[in-house]
């Protein structure tokens, strides 16, 4: 675990979840929920959590993406507020 | 405006809070923390029984799945009946047994049958998958197979194997992903993963035992011990678990895209 | 050591074309340029990446039957680079492909025609 490796991904984390909130345009806001999902994943490999990233990076950062991805594509894509 | 700044005043007061509750935990990865060490004159710390015990218990070098599979058989089941009721709830709500027509089409969509080899202007997407998902379905049974020994296990290996038919869905059409993992086998395939898991744990009633106390079936497996007899049987309930978790994830992705008529999608 | 110094230059060498690729990303015109710099900087520069870890895993190679676990390792990441050198392109070209369906515009200098737009069947 190296100090100033998490505080670089941690600060990335908190960035892409506030873009994710902020972005008006739904398709984009969950692409930036993968990525969200790829650097929680990343923060997990480095703290030594092996199994835990495994899992989020096949479901945080694959399979919700593309789930999310669906369901903009059968709904609106912009967000009202 | 004023539910957005009351909104906002709520999420800070709570990461405030959060972050004070932080300042008394102890140090990542501290050795003498009660989590790690137990409490002082109280009971033994549970963690450090699965560290120095769980090998010598079970055979499996990861203690993750051990600790996943076997101390806590019982929640990883019914953490699988979740996944399921999930998939099911999915089917409930959004799957409607109706004719095309009465359906109003949604414009984005391109009709079409496209298949991988048929297609020209998909035909770099479809020599590429169809090199790609039979690389990918490998590996998610490797990950299934291998999860004693590192990391993986039913869970990942099931998301990975759903995602390779997601993908074939995505490169060509629901339809030709459907022609190869159609809605009797994604759903009878769910459900046969939940009895594996729960037939596990009453074969072992059965043999006189406790439920999903894997030692006893030792007589089946004809083992030395009952600790390769758990081995075999986290790897039988982790097949079990995969099962399921690949059917679910293709029934919510089939249901998702094409709105539950199952005849159109991304 | 002399693995150590290959692999350092080589990982080196994949960071600097990362760098490319952004500041491509971010400079380059129009949506297709964009794609462009993206695809070819970050299949090279990872295929580059993957290459330095699996020579800095030659450092303590002493004879097969020794260190055969080193040449696994080595395996597995040739492995991913093959997976690699296939999806990443692809996965760029269908990028391209959907934005080319769905009318993106390509940024034309004066004078110029846009020739894929003459050559395009029409739709």
């Amino acid at each position: 675990m190296i100090f100033a490796f998490d505080i670089v991904i941690l600060i990335f984390l908190v960035v892409a979840a506030l873009i994710a909130l902020n972005v008006k345009d739904l398709l984009s806001a969950s692409m930036i929920f993968g990525i969200y999902g790829f650097l929680i994943c990343l923060l997990w490999a480095e703290m030594g959590a092996v199994d835990v990233a495994f899992t989020e990076a096949a479901v945080g950062a694959g399979i919700s993406a593309v789930l999310f991805i669906t369901t903009v594509y059968n709904t609106r894509r912009r967000s009202s507020d | 405006m004023i539910t957005k700044v009351l909104a906002t005043l709520a999420v800070v007061i709570t990461g405030a809070l959060l972050l004070y509750g932080t300042a008394d935990f102890p140090a990542f990865g501290d050795p003498h923390s009660p989590a790690s060490a137990g409490v002082e004159g109280g009971a033994p710390s549970i963690s450090q029984y699965y560290i120095t015990e769980s090998y010598g218990d079970t055979k499996v070098p990861n203690l993750v799945t051990s600790v996943l599979a076997d101390y806590r058989g019982y929640d990883t089941m019914f953490e699988t009946v979740v996944i399921f009721a999930a998939g099911m709830a999915i089917f409930a709500i959004l799957r409607v047994f109706r004719d095309e027509d009465d359906l109003e089409p949604n414009p984005t969509h391109t009709q079409g049958d496209r298949f991988i080899d048929g297609d020209h202007s998909r035909i770099i997407v479809g020599t590429t998958v169809r090199l790609v998902v039979p690389v990918i379905q490998l590996f998610a049974l490797y990950v299934v197979a291998h999860g004693h020994h590192s990391p993986g296990g039913g869970f990942q290996g099931g998301v990975i194997l759903g995602a390779s038919f997601i993908i074939i869905a995505l490169a060509t059409d629901l339809g030709n992903a459907l022609s190869r993992f159609s809605e009797k086998s994604y759903f009878t395939l769910a459900a046969v993963g939940i009895l594996i898991y729960a037939g596990f744990g009453v074969l072992c009633q059965v043999l006189g035992s406790d439920f999903l106390d894997y030692g006893v079936l030792q007589k089946i497996f004809l083992t030395d011990g009952p600790e390769m007899a758990r081995s075999h049987s986290m790897l039988g309930v982790e097949v079990g678990v995969a099962f399921t978790v690949t059917g679910i994830m293709f029934a919510i992705y089939a249901n998702l895209s094409s709105r539950g008529t199952l005849k159109s999608g991304l | 050591m002399i693995f150590t110094i290959l692999s350092v230059i080589l990982i080196l060498a994949g960071l600097i074309f990362f760098l490319g690729a952004a500041v491509g990303v971010v400079r380059f015109p129009d949506f297709y340029t964009r794609m462009h710099a993206a695809g070819k900087g970050d299949t090279l520069s990872s295929l580059l990446v993957l290459l330095g870890f699996s020579v800095y895993q030659l450092r303590d190679f002493q004879s097969f039957s020794e260190s055969w676990i080193i040449l696994l390792v080595i395996l597995k990441l040739i492995a991913i680079s093959t997976f690699f050198l296939i999806t990443s392109p692809t996965s760029t070209h269908a990028l391209m492909d959907a934005g080319w369906e769905d009318k993106v515009k390509p940024e034309i200098a004066k004078g110029r025609s846009n020739h894929l737009e003459e050559d395009a069947p029409k739709r």
